[in-house]
C-alpha cells in the first residue's frame, strides 16, 4: 500500500473495504506472472464480496499458470472523492498496482442499476469508456454475469461480453490473448478470433439499425461473427472447478459465509423469472460432492455457516439426506447451515428444525402474488393452502413470525388480486392465532412488495412495466389495505424500477443517456441515498431518448428484440408460448414431470435435466 | 480450562480492521488453526476472548494482546505456529503464556507516530506548557490539559519524517495519540491533510515496565 493510498484512507468510513490483505487472497510473484488480470465489481466491497460467481472465478483464474487475478470494487462515495482529490487511480487490493496497466479488466453485471459504476471506475482507473477509444490490446475491457442476456446498453463499452458460464470460456479467451500478444496481433484481429469462442460476443461486430418508430430493423453481424452467439454451460458441475477456499473478509459483508451450489437452473418456470430461464439445463451436483467442498471449505475459512445456495433449494432431490448428514458433521463445530430459497409448497419442519440447531433464523417465502388467478399467470405454481399449512407447521414448532415476498404490477393484476395480498396476510395471522405455540408472545409478519420489471429472455419480455401514475395508485391501494396489527411492510421504490426496466429491455442508443447520467454524478444508483432520478431523467432528456418506449411499451410478436442475437438456449419461439398460456391463465407443469422442449437441453448436447 | 494471553502485531492492511472484525477475524483463525477453545454455554455459544487494550482503527501495533479461554488445561506446544499459519495478511503471533497478570496493572502505552518533516525544536517547546484540548470519552467530552496524559515524549527528524516517540496514559482515562497530531495540527506544525502514521509499541505497566513479559 503506497502512502496516497494510506492517506485517502485516513479519511473515509470502513477501510478495510480497501486494502486487501484477507485470509486466502492470492498474492503471486510479478516476474512469475505474464497476465495480469482485474476482476472489477462494479458495486461496493461488501456485496461485490458475497457474490459466489467472482469466488469461482477469481479462484480458478488464479490457478491458471502465470495468471493473477486481483480485485476492484467500486469505492463509496468517500472514498471515490478522497482517491480523485489525491490522483489515486482504482486500484487492486491485492498489489495496490492501478489497474489501468492490467492485460484484462473483467467486469461483472449483476444488475442493471450498477451500469454507472461500470463507467466510474473505468474512469477512476484511466481507461477510454468506449472500446472503440482503446485501440490497444490491454486492457482489454469484458463484461460477464446475469445482465448478458440483454447487455445491449452497454454493449458499446466492452470489447468482449460473456455470455453464460465462464469456467471454461475464460481460458480459452485467456489463451487467444496469451496468442495475440506473442503474434503481435493487433486488437481488431484478436477480436475477430476471440468471436470464434462458443459463448463470447464481440458487441462491434455487429451493426444494429433502426426503423422510424424506433424499433430494430437490422442485427447484422460483420464477417465471421456468428449470427446468434449462444450461451455456454457448463455440462457436469461434479467435474466443474470450484474452489476449496473463499477469501475471508476481514470486515463484515452481506453474505459472511461459505456457499455451495446445490444445482444450476431451476424447473419451475415462473415467467417472470430471469434466472429461471437464463440459468437452463438444470444440473445438479452429487451429495458426495457437496459434502466435500462444503468440508473443504470450512476447514480453509473458519466461516461458522455454510450457505447451500440454488435458485430453489427445496427442490434439490437429496436434500434432506444432504443435510442430515452436514448437520451431524457440523454441528459439534458450531457451524451453522444456511437454507435460502425454500418454497412454501415443499416446506419440510424437521429438515429446517434440523438445519438450525446451531441458530434459527427466520422464515422467508414469496408467494409473489395474491390470487391463485395470477400465480397461475405468473406460473408461480404455489396455492395458499400450501403457504398456510407451512406457516401452521412452523407457528406450531414455535415460529412466531415469516417474511412473504410479492410483486406489484405483475402483467393482468387487477385490483383484486393486489387486495388478494392483504387477504393472505390475515390467513397467515389466523393460522398462527390458531396454530401458534407462544401466542402471547404474538406473531410478527413482514411483506416485502417489489415492482415487476421485465426482462429479456423471460415470456413477459414482450410486456411494459405499469406507469408511474398507475404504481403510486395501486400501492396506495396495498398500503391501506395492509395497515393491519402486527404487520410491517415495505414497498420497492418505483424510480429504482423503471430505470431497471429501461435498461434491462434497452438498446444501443442507452449508452449515451449512461455516459450523461454518470457525468451528473450518477453512481451507486442502488443506494437510495445516493439515487437521484431528476439527474437520470435530465440525462434521458438532454440525449433526447424516450425511457418509456423501453419500460412500458408493449413490443411487438414480429419485434426483433435488441437482444434476438443473443441466445440462453430457451428458444424464442417457447418464451412467447408461455406467453401465450399466461394470457390464458394456464399454469405450465414443473421440469420434473415433462420436459416441455424449452431448447435448453441442446447446451450439453441432449440428455435430460437433473430434476 | 486454560487462560491463554497471546502477542500479537497487527501491522499494513491488517491495521484497517476494526476492533469488532477484528475478534471476528480472530475467531475465525481460531478455527481455521483448530485451537481448542471453549465456547460459552447458553443460547447463542460464542467463543470467550477478549482484546486487551482495543486500538483505533488505522493504527499499527507490535503488541496487542488478545486473552483467550481454551478447553484444554495447558497451552498447546504448537499454539503460535498453528495460529500464524492461519492469520490474514498483516497479523502475527510473536508469543503465547498463560494470562495471570490482571489488566489492571496496565497505566501507559507506547507509540511511535510518522508524519511529514517539521520543526523537530518547536514541537518539543509546544509540548512544554499546557496544551488545552477538547478530549472525548464514553462519559462525554471535557477540557484537559495533554501534558497530564503525556509521560515522555520525543521528537527525532527521520529523512522526510517526524517521528515522535511517546508513552501516553492507557488504563481508565487513556489519551488517544491523535490528540498530539490535532494539537500538532493546530499550531501548523503537520499540514491539516497529511497521512498520519501511528504504531502503538507497548502496552506498559506502572512502572513503565512491559506489562506483558
Amino acid at each position: 500500500m503506497n502512502d496516497k493510498i494510506r492517506a485517502c484512507l485516513e479519511n473515509v468510513r470502513k477501510p478495510a473495504r480497501y486494502t486487501g490483505g484477507e485470509y486466502n487472497a492470492v498474492y503471486k510473484e510479478k516476474s512469475a506472472v505474464d497476465l495480469r488480470f482485474a476482476f472489477c465489481f462494479p458495486d461496493i466491497y461488501e456485496i461485490g464480496m458475497s457474490h459466489l460467481g467472482s469466488k469461482i472465478l477469481y479462484g480458478m483464474l488464479n490457478e491458471l499458470e502465470g495468471v493473477w487475478c486481483e480485485r476492484a470494487y467500486a469505492p463509496f462515495l468517500d472514498m471515490e472523492a478522497e482517491m480523485r482529490k489525491r490522483g489515486q487511480p482504482l486500484y487492486a487490493l491485492e498489489s495496490g498496482d492501478p489497474v489501468g496497466g492490467f492485460d484484462i479488466l473483467g467486469f461483472t453485471l449483476q444488475y442493471e442499476m450498477n451500469y454507472t459504476g461500470v463507467l466510474n471506475m473505468l474512469d477512476l482507473a484511466g481507461v477510454p469508456l468506449y472500446s472503440h477509444q482503446r485501440t490497444s490490446l490491454s486492457p482489454l475491457v469484458v463484461a460477464g454475469g446475469p445482465c448478458v442476456y440483454n447487455a445491449e446498453p452497454v454493449a458499446d463499452f466492452f470489447d468482449i461480453i460473456m455470455i453464460g458460464e465462464g469456467e471454461e470460456m475464460w481460458p480459452e479467451l485467456i489463451a487467444l490473448y496469451r496468442r495475440a500478444k506473442r503474434e503481435k496481433m493487433d486488437k481488431s484481429a484478436f477480436l475477430r478470433e476471440a468471436a470464434n469462442i462458443g459463448g463470447i460476443y464481440v458487441p462491434s461486430l455487429y451493426d444494429v439499425t433502426y426503423r422510424g418508430d424506433g424499433t430494430v430493423a437490422a442485427i447484422t453481424p460483420q464477417e465471421s461473427a456468428p449470427p446468434v452467439v449462444m450461451k455456454r454451460v457448463v455440462k457436469d458441475l461434479d467435474k466443474a472447478y470450484y474452489p476449496d477456499r473463499f477469501i475471508v473478509p476481514s470486515t463484515e459483508i452481506v453474505f459472511d459465509r461459505a456457499m455451495v451450489e446445490l444445482f444450476r437452473g431451476c424447473r419451475r418456470g415462473c415467467r417472470f423469472c430471469q434466472a429461471g430461464y437464463t440459468y437452463r439445463p438444470i444440473r445438479a451436483k452429487k451429495p458426495e460432492t457437496l459434502e466435500k467442498q462444503a468440508k473443504a471449505l470450512i476447514a480453509s475459512t473458519g466461516w461458522d455457516e455454510v450457505s447451500l445456495t440454488s435458485l430453489s433449494s427445496s427442490d434439490y432431490p437429496h436434500l434432506e439426506t444432504l443435510c442430515e448428514s452436514l448437520v451431524d458433521y457440523f454441528e459439534p463445530m458450531h457451524v451453522s447451515l444456511a437454507l435460502p430459497s425454500l418454497r412454501a409448497d415443499s416446506f419440510n419442519l424437521a429438515l429446517v428444525e434440523n438445519v438450525q440447531k446451531v441458530r434459527k433464523s427466520g422464515l422467508t417465502f414469496a408467494p409473489e402474488a395474491g390470487t391463485q388467478r395470477l400465480r397461475d399467470v405468473i406460473n408461480k405454481n404455489l396455492r395458499e393452502e400450501d403457504l398456510l399449512e407451512a406457516c401452521r407447521v412452523a407457528f406450531a414448532a414455535g415460529y412466531n413470525g415469516v417474511k412473504l415476498y410479492f410483486m406489484m404490477g405483475l402483467p393482468t393484476e387487477t385490483d383484486e388480486d393486489l387486495l388478494g395480498i392483504s387477504q393472505i396476510v390475515r390467513h397467515v395471522i389466523a393460522t398462527f392465532r390458531e396454530h401458534g405455540k407462544n401466542k402471547s408472545r404474538g406473531v410478527r409478519i413482514n411483506v416485502g412488495i417489489s415492482i415487476f420489471v421485465p426482462k429479456a429472455q423471460t415470456p413477459f419480455q414482450w410486456l411494459g412495466q405499469i406507469s408511474a401514475q398507475e404504481a403510486e395508485r395501486r400501492k396506495q391501494l396495498l398500503m391501506d389495505s395492509l395497515k393491519i396489527k402486527n404487520v410491517t411492510y415495505s414497498v420497492h421504490n418505483y424510480q429504482t424500477s423503471f430505470l431497471e426496466a429501461v435498461f434491462a429491455r434497452g438498446d444501443r442508443r442507452l449508452a449515451p443517456v449512461l455516459e450523461r447520467a454518470w457525468r451528473l454524478g450518477c453512481r451507486l444508483d442502488g443506494w437510495d441515498e445516493n439515487f437521484d432520478f431528476d439527474a437520470w431523467m435530465q440525462a434521458f432528456r438532454d440525449c433526447g431518448v424516450d425511457p418509456a418506449f423501453y419500460a412500458n411499451r408493449q413490443l411487438g410478436e414480429d419485434e426483433l428484440l435488441p437482444w434476438d442475437h443473443i441466445s440462453s438456449g430457451v428458444t424464442k419461439r417457447y418464451l412467447f408460448s408461455e406467453l401465450e398460456r399466461a394470457r390464458q391463465g394456464i399454469a405450465t407443469p414443473d421440469c420434473k414431470f415433462s420436459c416441455r422442449n424449452c431448447g435448453a437441453l441442446r447446451l450439453t448436447g441432449g440428455g435430460k435435466c437433473d430434476v | 480450562m486454560f487462560k491463554v494471553r497471546f502477542c500479537f502485531e497487527k501491522t499494513e492492511t491488517a491495521a484497517y480492521i476494526s476492533h469488532l472484525d477484528l475478534m471476528k477475524c480472530l475467531q475465525r483463525s481460531f478455527t481455521r488453526a483448530g485451537i481448542p477453545v471453549r465456547y460459552s454455554q447458553g443460547f447463542n455459544p460464542h467463543i470467550e476472548m477478549s482484546i486487551v487494550v482495543p486500538l483505533s482503527t488505522g493504527y499499527e501495533s507490535r503488541c496487542d494482546l488478545c486473552d483467550l479461554d481454551l478447553v484444554t488445561d495447558e497451552l498447546p506446544a504448537d499454539f503460535v505456529d498453528r495460529l500464524n499459519a492461519a492469520l490474514p495478511r498483516g497479523m502475527r503471533v510473536l508469543s503465547a503464556k498463560q494470562a495471570d497478570r490482571p489488566v489492571n496493572q496496565i497505566a501507559y502505552c507506547a507509540y511511535e507516530i510518522r508524519f511529514p518533516a517539521g520543526d523537530v525544536a518547536a514541537m518539543t517547546a509546544l509540548l512544554t506548557s499546557p496544551v488545552k484540548m477538547e478530549k472525548k470519552s464514553k462519559r462525554g467530552s471535557r477540557e484537559v490539559d495533554l501534558l497530564d496524559y503525556i509521560k515522555e515524549i520525543t521528537f527525532e527528524s527521520a529523512g522526510e519524517k517526524t517521528v515522535c516517540r511517546c508513552i501516553l496514559a492507557a488504563g481508565n482515562d487513556p489519551l488517544n495519540p491523535m490528540y498530539l497530531t490535532k494539537a500538532l495540527k493546530n499550531a501548523g506544525f503537520v499540514p491539516e491533510d497529511a497521512a498520519v502514521h501511528y504504531v502503538r509499541t507497548g502496552i506498559l505497566d506502572e512502572n513503565c515496565q512491559n506489562f506483558y513479559n
